[in-house]
C-alpha cells in the first residue's frame, strides 16, 4: 500500500514497529471494539489502542510477523478509512471527507425542502380532492429525487450498517439504515400500486437531521484534539541542520541527534528542545505553557521545542533527539492519556451497545402489536421508533464532555495525562502542598556559604556545582547558577530525598543532608556542629564536611491568590514540606494556613496522605513532580508543576505547563463543571429516550419529527460540550 | 391543472441548478474558512503570508 507512507510511522521500543492514523468512518463503540479484536487478531501485532473521541488508532507489531499493508487492508475491510494524522496527505484527505459531507448535506437538505412541497400538495389533497394523474405525478416526482438522496447522500448509513452486519454486530448505523431502507421500499411500493402514503420526504429530511449531527460530531472531535496533541502534529517533517563544513542540508526531525546544530526559521516551528547558540530572539511558548505573549531570549538560553519562533532567523543546538524532547514526552502522556478509556465512558458504551439490540426488537415488538390492531398505522409506528432513538446522545455524553474539559485546560497551559484524572480531580476535598518549587519559586538562590574544612569558597562551591550538574532537583539550579567553573565527576548518584554522591579525583563525595553526607565517614560524627544542621545543604567526604550552603527561596506572586480560590473551592489546604520547619511556619503564616509541616521526607509525606486517606478525605497532592513521584502516585488526584525534564517521569495525573499555582484551582472548578456536565448529559440523553420511544411506540411522533427529535438531541449534547469548552473557567 | 406537467419539471430543473451550484461552492472552497476571511480587511498587510500563530486546523 503506498500511501502506508505518509501514516506516521516509526520504529518503538523492544524492535516494534508503530503507526497512527484516524479512522474515519468511526462513530461508535461498536465500530472502536471491532478494530480492537480484528486487528489485534492479526499474527504480530502485539498493541492496539483506539480512541473512539478523536478516532485514532494507535498499532504496534512485530515488523519480521506482519506488514503495515495487511494491518492497513485490514481495518479498510472492516469499512474504515486509515487517513494519515499528520503532514500534507492528512489534512487533504481530512478536507476530502469534509467536503463530501458538506455535498451530502447540501444534496439531502436542498432535496427535503423541493419535497415537502410535494407532500404539502398530497396532503391538501387527500383533504380537498386531487386529480388521481397529479397524485401520481407529484409521487414519482418525489421518488425521482429520493433516488440521489438514498444513495448519494445517505451512503455513510446503508454502507456502515452493511459492514457492521458482516461483522455481526449491531451498531447505530443499522437502525438507522433499516429506517431507511423500510421507508423507500414501502414508499416505491404505494407509488406502484397507486394507493397509501409516500414517506419519501421523510427519507430525505432524516438523512439531512442526521448528516448535520454527524458533521457536527466531526467537527467537535477533530477540535478537541487538544492543544498538546496539534503541538505535536505541527512540528515540521524535516528541519534544516548545519554540518561541521557550515553548509545545511535537510534532515528527516526524527535523524536529528542531540547536539545537532541547526537554523530555526523566522515563524518556524522549534523541533526539539535546544539552546540559543547566537543572537536574540522572540519565542512564542502558547502552545506550551498558554503563555500569550512571546517572551524574549538571548543568546545561551534553553529553547523549549515546540516554541514559535517569532523574532529572527537563529542557530540553535539540539539538547537532545527527537524521540526524548519534552514534545515527545508530552505526546507519550497525552498517548497514554486517550488510549485508556475512563470508566465512565465504557459503561455509557456497554449501554449505547445493549440499547441497538433492546430498540430493534421493541421496533419489532411494535410492527407485531399495530399488524394486529390496526395495520394501517403499523408501518408508520415501527418507522418512528427505529428513528426516534437515539444511542448516539448516549454515547456522546461522557466523550465529548471529557473531550471538552480536557481542550479547555489545555488551553490554559494545562496536561491531563491520564483519562481518569478529570473524575478524580473533581472528587478531591483536600489539597496538600509542597513548598519548594510549588509555592515558592523553583529559583532557589544561595543565601551563605559556611566552609568548614580547607577548601576555599570557590573551591566547594565548583565540587558541589559539579554533584549537582545533572540533578532535576529545585535547590541543584542554586548551586549550578552560583558558578561557572566545574570539576570532572565520576559515578554521579542521586539518592531522592536525600543527596548526591560522585567520585571526584578518587574521593567519594556527597552533597545533601547532614546525616547524608556523615554516614561517609566511618564513625558516622561531623567535623563540627552547627546550631540546626538539618537548615542547611551539606557538603563533605569520608575525611570530614567541607561546607554548608544556606539556601533561601521567595513565594511565588500568585500563591496567595490561589490559596484563596483552593478555599473558595471548599478545599481544605495545607502543607507538607521538605524544608526546614522555621521556613515553612513563615510560609503557612504569610499564607494563613494552619496545617503546614516541615522536614518530612517522602516517607513522612506519603503516611500524611495515608492518613488524610483514613479519615476518608480525598486528596489531592501538589508536587513539583521530581522528587515527589511516589506521593503524587499515592494522592488520589495529583498535579505537576512544570515541564521539560519533569515531564518524562511525571507520575501526575495532570501537569502544570506554565507554572501557574491559579491554574490548581481552575483545574478543579474545571473538573467539577465536567462531571456536572457529563451527569446532566447523561440525564438528558436517557430522559429523551424514556420519553420519546413510547410515543413512538404509541404511534403519536410521525416519522420526519422522530428524525428531527433524534438529530436534535445529540446535536445538544455535543453544543453543550462545545460550550463548556469554550467558556473561561 | 395541466400547468403543473410544466411547472414540476421546472422544479426538478431549479432544484438541479441549486445541488450544482452548492456543489461547485464546494468544491472550490467556499466552506473552508469561514471566520478570517471577513478580518482579511484589516490586516494591514494581507499580501504577506500570516505567521503560524495557532498551527492549521487538522
Amino acid at each position: 500500500m503506498s500511501q502506508a507512507a505518509a501514516h506516521l510511522h516509526w520504529r518503538g521500543a523492544g524492535g516494534l514497529e508503530q503507526v497512527e492514523f484516524f479512522a474515519e468512518g468511526m462513530h461508535c463503540a461498536n465500530c472502536a471494539r471491532s478494530i480492537r479484536s480484528r486487528v489485534g487478531a492479526l499474527p504480530g501485532v502485539q498493541q492496539v489502542d483506539v480512541n473512539l473521541t478523536t478516532a485514532r488508532v494507535s498499532v504496534a507489531w512485530d515488523p519480521a510477523r506482519a506488514r503495515l499493508g495487511t494491518l492497513l487492508d485490514t481495518v479498510e475491510g472492516l469499512g474504515f478509512r486509515a487517513v494519515p494524522l499528520n503532514g500534507a496527505a492528512g489534512s487533504k484527505a481530512q478536507r476530502a471527507e469534509r467536503q463530501r459531507m458538506q455535498k451530502r448535506i447540501g444534496l439531502a437538505g436542498l432535496a427535503a425542502m423541493q419535497m415537502s412541497m410535494y407532500t404539502v400538495g398530497l396532503y391538501v389533497g387527500a383533504w380537498s380532492g386531487i386529480d388521481p394523474w397529479i397524485e401520481q405525478l407529484l409521487r414519482v416526482t418525489a421518488m425521482l429525487i429520493a433516488v440521489p438522496v438514498l444513495l448519494y447522500s445517505g451512503a455513510p448509513f446503508l454502507t456502515g450498517a452493511w459492514h457492521d452486519l458482516r461483522r455481526r454486530s449491531l451498531g447505530m448505523d443499522v437502525p438507522v439504515a433499516a429506517a431507511l431502507l423500510l421507508a423507500f421500499i414501502a414508499s416505491v411500493l404505494n407509488t406502484w400500486r397507486n394507493s397509501g402514503q409516500v414517506y419519501f420526504d421523510s427519507v430525505a429530511m432524516f438523512v439531512f437531521f442526521l448528516l448535520v449531527g454527524r458533521y457536527v460530531e466531526m467537527n467537535v472531535r477533530r477540535s478537541s484534539l487538544d492543544a498538546g496533541e496539534a503541538l505535536v502534529r505541527s512540528l515540521p517533517a524535516s528541519v534544516t541542520r548545519l554540518r561541521g563544513d557550515g553548509q545545511s542540508e535537510r534532515v528527516p526531525l526524527q535523524q536529528l541527534n542531540a547536539g545537532d546544530r541547526l537554523v530555526v526559521p523566522l515563524g518556524a516551528v522549534i523541533p526539539v528542545d535546544c539552546t540559543l547558540e547566537s543572537g536574540a530572539t522572540l519565542i512564542d511558548e502558547s502552545l506550551i505553557t498558554g503563555e500569550a505573549l512571546p517572551v524574549g531570549r538571548a543568546t545561551g538560553a534553553r529553547l523549549p521545542g515546540g516554541a514559535i519562533n517569532m523574532g529572527a532567523a537563529c542557530t540553535v543546538r539540539a539538547s537532545t533527539d527527537a524521540h526524548h524532547s519534552t514534545l515527545a514526552s508530552m505526546a507519550a502522556l497525552i498517548e497514554r492519556s486517550q488510549a485508556e478509556r475512563p470508566p465512565q465512558a465504557q459503561a455509557a458504551d456497554r449501554a449505547a451497545a445493549h440499547f441497538v439490540f433492546w430498540i430493534v426488537l421493541l421496533a419489532i415488538a411494535t410492527a407485531a402489536f399495530w399488524y394486529g390492531f390496526d395495520p394501517a398505522r403499523a408501518f408508520g409506528a415501527t418507522l418512528a421508533v427505529l428513528v426516534v432513538t437515539c444511542p448516539c446522545a448516549l454515547s456522546l455524553a461522557t466523550p465529548a464532555a471529557l473531550a471538552a474539559a480536557t481542550t479547555r485546560l489545555a488551553r490554559r497551559g494545562m496536561l491531563i495525562t491520564r483519562a481518569d484524572a478529570l473524575e478524580r480531580l473533581a472528587a478531591v476535598d483536600t489539597v496538600v502542598l509542597d513548598k519548594t518549587g510549588t509555592l515558592t519559586n523553583a529559583r532557589v538562590q544561595l543565601a551563605e556559604v559556611s566552609c568548614l574544612g580547607a577548601l576555599q569558597r570557590a573551591e566547594v562551591l565548583a565540587l558541589a556545582a559539579s554533584l549537582e550538574q545533572q540533578s532535576a532537583h529545585p535547590l541543584a539550579a542554586a548551586f549550578t547558577a552560583a558558578t561557572h567553573s566545574r570539576v570532572a565527576v565520576d559515578h554521579l548518584r542521586e539518592h531522592t530525598g536525600r543527596g548526591i554522591e560522585g567520585v571526584v579525583d578518587d574521593v567519594t563525595w556527597r552533597i545533601g543532608k547532614a546525616n547524608y553526607v556523615a554516614e561517609l565517614r566511618p564513625g558516622g560524627a561531623h567535623g563540627t556542629k552547627l546550631p540546626d544542621e538539618d537548615e542547611y545543604v551539606w557538603l563533605g567526604s569520608a575525611t570530614g564536611c567541607a561546607a554548608a550552603f544556606a539556601l533561601t527561596d521567595t513565594l511565588r506572586t500568585d500563591a496567595a491568590a490561589a490559596i484563596a480560590r483552593l478555599r473558595a473551592l471548599g478545599l481544605d489546604v495545607r502543607i507538607a514540606s521538605g524544608d526546614r520547619r522555621a521556613t515553612i511556619a513563615r510560609v503557612a503564616s504569610e499564607l494563613g494556613i494552619a496545617a503546614a509541616e516541615g522536614r518530612m521526607d517522602p516517607q513522612a509525606k506519603l503516611a500524611l496522605i495515608h492518613d488524610l486517606q483514613a479519615q476518608g478525605r480525598r486528596v489531592l497532592m501538589v508536587g513539583d513532580g521530581i522528587n515527589d513521584g511516589p506521593v503524587l502516585a499515592s494522592a488520589h488526584a495529583s498535579c505537576a508543576m512544570g515541564g521539560g525534564a519533569a515531564l518524562a517521569h511525571a507520575a501526575a495525573d495532570l501537569l502544570l505547563m506554565n507554572e501557574s499555582l491559579l491554574a490548581v484551582a481552575a483545574a478543579v472548578q474545571t473538573a467539577r463543571g465536567a462531571t456536572r456536565l457529563v451527569r446532566a448529559n447523561l440525564r438528558w440523553a436517557l430522559a429523551y429516550n424514556l420519553c420519546a420511544v413510547p410515543l413512538a411506540a404509541a404511534g403519536l411522533v410521525s416519522p420526519w419529527l422522530a428524525a428531527l427529535g433524534m438529530s436534535a438531541s445529540s446535536l445538544y449534547v455535543v453544543e453543550r460540550a462545545r460550550r463548556f469548552a469554550r467558556a473561561e473557567a | 391543472m395541466s400547468i403543473a406537467l410544466l411547472l414540476i419539471p421546472l422544479g426538478l430543473l431549479l432544484l438541479a441548478v441549486a445541488v450544482w451550484a452548492f456543489f461547485w461552492a464546494v468544491n472550490n472552497d467556499q466552506f473552508e474558512d469561514l471566520e478570517h476571511v471577513a478580518e482579511r480587511a484589516l490586516d494591514d498587510d494581507s499580501s504577506a503570508p500570516a505567521l503560524p500563530k495557532t498551527p492549521p486546523r487538522p
